[in-house]
C-alpha cells in the first residue's frame, strides 16, 4: 500500500494513495540523535524558519498565504522516537478537489515548504535575531508550561530521574537553560549542518500520483548541498537513578508516578505480549489498575499505564490524595504481581486484545493516524506492518502476558504532593 | 430512511425521526473500518431548572455530570467491560448544554449499538453506587481546581454572567454534589432522557436501516412526557465584574476575555449569526490578524493563543486566552483593534480570504468522525443541518461582520480573567 521513494541519498518519500479523504497531509523530518546538546536546537529551528521567509517575510504574510490555500496548516514537528529528535513539519491541507475549480493546494503546499527550508529570512547572514528571541522565548514558555499539568510534570520528572543515563532521559523540547544558551549564530550554524547531513522522512497521504509529489519535492532537495551521515541503531533501555522521589507543590491533588523496566522492546519477537500486558495491566477502562485500584477501592481519581516501546520503559500515573500515597502504591504492585501470578481472565484477556486490534484496525482511517504510525514504524524500527502487528496480538496468551510481565521490575518512583501545613 | 445529498461536500446523509421522537441521522463513509454513534440528550448542566408533568423542579449544580457517571451502571453488569470485549471505545462528556454517550468501533456495531442504547436508557441508582460515586466526582472536582485552563475560564464565567448557569462550573461544586439522591438522578433522566430529547447520530460505512431498527427495538416506540426547560431569565449585557484575579501553581500568568454577545436562538439565522461571530473572532484577533501579528512579535501573547465565537443555550460570546505576562495591555489591544475595525472596516479581499480559509478548515474538519457526530448532534438542537454550512458562508456579508463588531466589542460587555504564579509580582 505504501510506495517507498528514494528521492536522493538519504531522502525517503513513502506515499499513501488515499482518495477518501477531505484532506491530505505531508510531512518532513530531519532525523537527529536525540542528546542533550542539540535537542534544544532542534526544538526550536522549524519555529524560527516559520516566523518568515524571503517571499513571505513575516508571520502574518505566511498565515495569509495558508489562507488563501484554503485554511491550510504547517505546524512544527518535534517528536521523539526512540533514540531519535525528529524536527521538521506537518502540513494539512484540502484535496484539490474540494476547492473552487482550477485551484490547486498541493502544488503550491510543498513549494511553500521548499521555501521554508531553502529561503528563511536573514539578518547578517544568520536567522534573523528578533525571530530567534521570540521562539526561544515561546519554546521556554512551553517547557515551563510542563508544570501547570500536574501529571505530565510528574511523568517527566520520573523520564529525567529514570532515564539518567539514556537518551529518553533528554526531554523532548530540552531544558530551559539550554534553550537560553542558543544565539541567532548557533542555530543558523546548527541548522546548516542539519540540511547537510540529516537523513530526511517524507510522507504524503492523499489523493495525487506520487511521481507528482516526488518530482516536485525533488527538485528542493537538489537545491541543497547534501552529505548525509547515517544514524547509530535505536538501543535499548541503559540504566539511571534508582530510588523514591518526592517534591512538595501548591496542588489539591496528588500525582504518583512509577517507573518500571523491561528488556522487551519493539523490535523483539515479545513486543506484542508486553503491549497485551500494558493494556491488560493499565491502559484504559478495563484494565486491572483502573478496575481495582480506581473503581473497586476508589483509592484515586485517574490512574493509567502506557509503555515505551522503542525503550522498554513502562510507567504509572495516579492521581491520588496525598495520604494515600503507600496505599497506593501497593495496591499497583499487588496488581502487577497478579498478572506475572497468571491472574488473567478471558474477559481481560479478551479486552486488552480489542483495545489495541481496535486501534490498530482504524489507523487507515484519517490521514493523521496513517502517517503518525507509519513514520514512526520507519524511523523507530518497528519492523511489523499493521496487518502483522495486528496478528501478533491476535495470537497472544494469558501465559505469554505473565511471562511478559515477570520482566518487570520497579526502579524509579515521582511523588508531587501538597505542601504541608 | 430518507436520503439527502451534500454534493459540493461529498456527503450524504439519512435521516429518520422515529415514533418515540428520537432523530436518528447516519452518515455513510464507505471504505472506513472504523464505525462512530453518538448518543446525546439535549440536557446540561445549565438545565437545573425545569417543569415535568405541571411540577416544577430546581435541581443541585452539578446533576448532569453526576448522572452521565451513573449511566455506565446497570444492575449486576459491568457495561464497560461488554463494550471493551466487543473492542469498542466507549466515552461521554458532559457540557454545558449537552450530555453525550459515544463509542467507536470497528466491529461488531451493532451489538455496540445496542449496548450504548440501553445502558443510556436504563436509569439503574442504588443509594450505595450513587453514594460511591461521589468520591470520586470530588476527585475530580478537585483536579478541575489545580487546572489553570478550566479555573481562568469558570472565572471569566462567573465574571461575566450574573443569571445565566454558566457561571455555574459543569462539575458543580464539592458542596453542591453533596445534595444529589438516586431520586434526583431518576427525575432528571425521566425529563431529558426521552428519546423526543435525544439524537443518535452515527458516522460509518453501515447499513441505516439496520441503525434506526436498533434504535426503536431497544427504545420502543411510545411517545413519553418531557421535561421542559424553564426560559432563561433576562441576562444584561454589561458583565458583572471586569476584571477576576487568581493565584495558582502556574509557570506563568495564563488569561482568557470574553465579550458578550446576544444569544443566537435555533435555526439558519441562528448559524448564520455564529459564522459571523466566527468570522468577527478571525478578523478580530485570528492568526492571520494585524492583531495576533502585533502582540505576537512584541511578545505579549505566544502560541498558546487562540480563540473564537463561543454558543451555549441561552448565551453567546465572544472569547480568547493564552499565556501572556500582560494580560491587560492583550485585552487593550483588543478592545482598541475592535473599535478600529468597527469603524474603519474590513477589506473585501481580505474578507473573502477570510470566507474561504474558514470553510476549507470545517470541511477539511469532516475528516473526523468525532468532530462530525459532535457537531452534527450540536446543530441539530440548534434545529440547523450541518451539512448546509458551505450555503451560510457564501453569502454571509461583510457589513454583517462589520456590525457585529460594532455592536459587541464595547468595553461594558468585556471581562478578564486572570490566573498569575503563586509568589509572583
Amino acid at each position: 500500500m505504501i510506495q517507498v521513494i528514494e528521492l536522493l541519498p538519504g531522502v525517503t518519500l513513502r506515499c499513501f494513495p488515499a482518495e477518501r479523504f477531505k484532506q491530505g497531509c505531508l510531512s518532513l523530518q530531519f532525523l537527529r540523535p536525540m542528546t542533550p546538546s542539540e535537542a534544544a536546537l532542534n526544538a526550536l529551528i522549524p519555529a524560527i524558519l516559520l516566523r518568515g521567509t524571503r517571499e513571505y517575510p513575516d508571520l502574518r504574510s505566511i498565515t495569509l498565504h495558508l489562507d488563501d490555500l484554503y485554511g491550510a496548516s504547517v505546524g512544527t514537528l518535534v517528536r521523539r522516537v526512540g533514540d531519535y529528535q525528529t524536527m521538521g513539519f506537518y502540513c494539512g491541507f484540502i484535496e484539490d478537489k474540494y476547492a473552487l475549480t482550477g485551484d490547486r493546494v498541493l502544488e503550491p503546499m510543498i513549494d511553500f515548504v521548499g521555501e521554508l527550508l531553502l529561503h528563511p529570512a536573514l539578518e547578517s547572514g544568520v536567522f534573523c535575531r528578533e525571530f530567534v528571541q521570540s521562539e526561544k522565548r515561546n519554546l521556554i514558555t512551553t517547557i515551563e508550561a510542563e508544570r501547570n499539568d500536574k501529571r505530565a510534570y510528574a511523568a517527566s520528572q520520573l523520564l529525567r530521574k529514570l532515564c539518567s543515563g539514556d537518551s529518553f532521559g533528554v526531554p523532548r523540547l530540552g531544558e530551559r537553560e539550554w534553550v537560553e544558551a542558543i544565539t541567532p549564530e548557533t542555530a543558523w550554524e546548527h541548522y546548516c549542518r542539519v540540511l547537510e547531513e540529516s537523513p530526511v522522512e517524507i510522507f504524503y497521504v492523499g489523493s495525487a500520483a506520487p511521481e507528482t509529489v516526488a518530482a516536485r519535492l525533488k527538485a528542493i532537495f537538489m537545491q541543497m548541498e547534501r552529505n548525509p551521515i547515517a544514524l547509530p541503531a535505536q538501543t535499548a533501555f541503559q540504566g539511571g537513578e534508582v530510588g523514591d522521589f518526592t517534591e512538595c507543590m501548591e496542588v489539591a491533588q496528588g500525582k504518583l508516578s512509577m517507573g518500571f523496566v523491561t528488556p522487551i522492546t519493539n523490535r523483539d519477537e515479545d513486543f506484542a505480549a508486553m503491549q497485551v500486558m500494558n493494556t491488560l495491566f493499565g491502559a484504559g477502562m478495563t484494565s486491572k489498575l483502573f478496575m481495582q485500584v480506581r473503581e473497586k477501592r476508589s483509592l484515586c481519581y485517574s490512574i493509567g499505564s502506557g509503555y515505551y516501546g522503542s525503550k522498554g520503559i513502562m510507567t504509572v500515573s495516579a492521581g491520588i490524595d496525598f495520604d494515600k500515597e503507600p496505599l497506593v502504591r501497593e495496591e499497583i504492585l499487588r496488581q502487577l504481581q497478579a498478572c506475572r501470578d497468571g491472574e488473567i481472565t478471558p474477559e481481560e484477556l479478551t479486552a486488552a486484545k480489542e483495545a489495541i486490534l481496535s486501534g490498530l484496525r482504524g489507523v487507515y482511517d484519517s490521514p493523521g493516524s496513517i502517517e503518525g504510525y507509519e513514520t514512526t514504524a520507519a524511523i523507530g524500527g518497528l519492523r511489523l506492518t499493521v496487518e502483522q502487528y495486528r496478528k501478533a496480538v491476535e495470537q497472544v496468551t494469558a501465559q505469554q502476558v505473565a511471562d511478559a510481565a515477570k520482566t518487570l521490575t520497579l526502579r524509579t518512583s515521582y511523588f508531587v504532593k501538597g505542601v504541608e501545613a | 430512511m430518507k436520503l439527502y445529498e451534500y454534493p459540493k461536500l461529498g456527503e450524504q446523509a439519512y435521516r429518520e425521526t422515529l415514533p418515540n421522537g428520537l432523530s436518528v441521522v447516519v452518515v455513510p463513509r464507505p471504505g472506513f473500518t472504523r464505525k462512530m454513534a453518538y448518543f446525546v440528550t439535549d440536557f446540561g448542566s445549565i438545565h437545573r431548572e425545569f417543569q415535568l408533568e405541571g411540577e416544577r423542579f430546581c435541581v443541585p449544580a452539578g446533576i448532569a455530570h453526576y448522572l452521565e457517571h451513573k449511566m455506565f451502571d446497570l444492575p449486576g453488569r459491568d457495561v464497560s467491560a461488554e463494550l471493551a470485549e466487543l473492542g469498542a471505545n466507549v466515552n461521554a462528556f458532559t457540557s454545558y448544554d449537552m450530555t453525550a454517550y459515544y463509542f467507536s468501533c470497528t466491529e461488531q456495531f451493532d451489538k455496540c449499538l445496542d449496548l450504548l442504547l440501553e445502558f443510556v436508557s436504563v436509569p439503574y441508582f442504588t443509594a450505595e453506587s450513587v453514594e460511591k460515586e461521589r468520591g470520586i466526582i470530588d476527585q475530580e472536582i478537585g483536579m478541575n481546581a489545580d487546572a489553570p485552563d478550566s479555573r481562568v475560564f469558570e472565572m471569566l464565567m462567573e465574571g461575566m454572567y450574573c443569571h445565566h448557569e454558566i457561571r455555574v462550573p459543569i462539575l458543580g461544586t464539592s458542596e453542591s454534589i453533596r445534595e444529589i439522591t438516586p431520586e434526583y438522578l431518576e427525575l432528571c433522566h425521566k425529563a431529558f432522557y426521552n428519546p423526543a430529547n435525544m439524537i443518535l447520530c452515527v458516522v460509518g460505512d453501515v447499513e441505516p436501516e439496520t441503525v434506526s431498527c436498533i434504535a426503536s427495538a431497544r427504545l420502543g416506540d411510545a411517545l413519553r412526557p418531557m421535561g421542559e426547560k424553564l426560559p432563561h431569565k433576562d441576562e444584561p449585557m454589561a458583565c458583572v465584574e471586569h476584571l477576576r484575579q487568581a493565584r495558582m501553581e502556574v509557570a506563568m500568568p495564563t488569561f482568557q476575555m470574553g465579550f458578550k454577545c446576544e444569544p443566537i436562538g435555533v435555526g439558519e439565522a441562528a448559524i448564520r449569526q455564529e459564522i459571523v461571530g466566527d468570522l468577527a473572532a478571525e478578523a478580530l484577533f485570528g492568526e492571520s490578524s494585524e492583531l495576533y501579528l502585533r502582540l505576537y512579535e512584541q511578545g505579549d501573547i505566544d502560541s498558546s493563543f487562540g480563540g473564537g465565537f463561543e454558543t451555549v443555550d441561552g448565551c453567546a460570546l465572544l472569547t480568547c486566552g493564552g499565556d501572556s505576562e500582560r494580560a491587560e495591555a492583550v485585552r487593550d489591544a483588543v478592545l482598541a483593534q475592535a473599535a478600529k475595525l468597527a469603524e474603519q472596516g474590513i477589506e473585501e479581499k481580505a474578507f473573502l480570504r477570510m470566507k474561504r480559509s474558514a470553510l476549507g478548515r470545517r470541511i477539511r474538519d469532516l475528516d473526523s468522525f468525532d468532530s462530525t457526530c459532535f457537531r452534527m448532534c450540536a446543530y441539530h438542537f440548534s434545529q440547523f443541518d450541518y451539512f448546509d454550512f458551505p450555503r451560510v458562508y457564501e453569502s454571509v456579508t461583510v457589513e454583517e461582520v462589520q456590525e457585529f463588531l460594532r455592536t459587541v466589542a464595547q468595553p461594558e460587555r468585556c471581562a478578564l480573567s486572570v490566573i498569575a504564579p503563586i509568589g509572583g509580582n
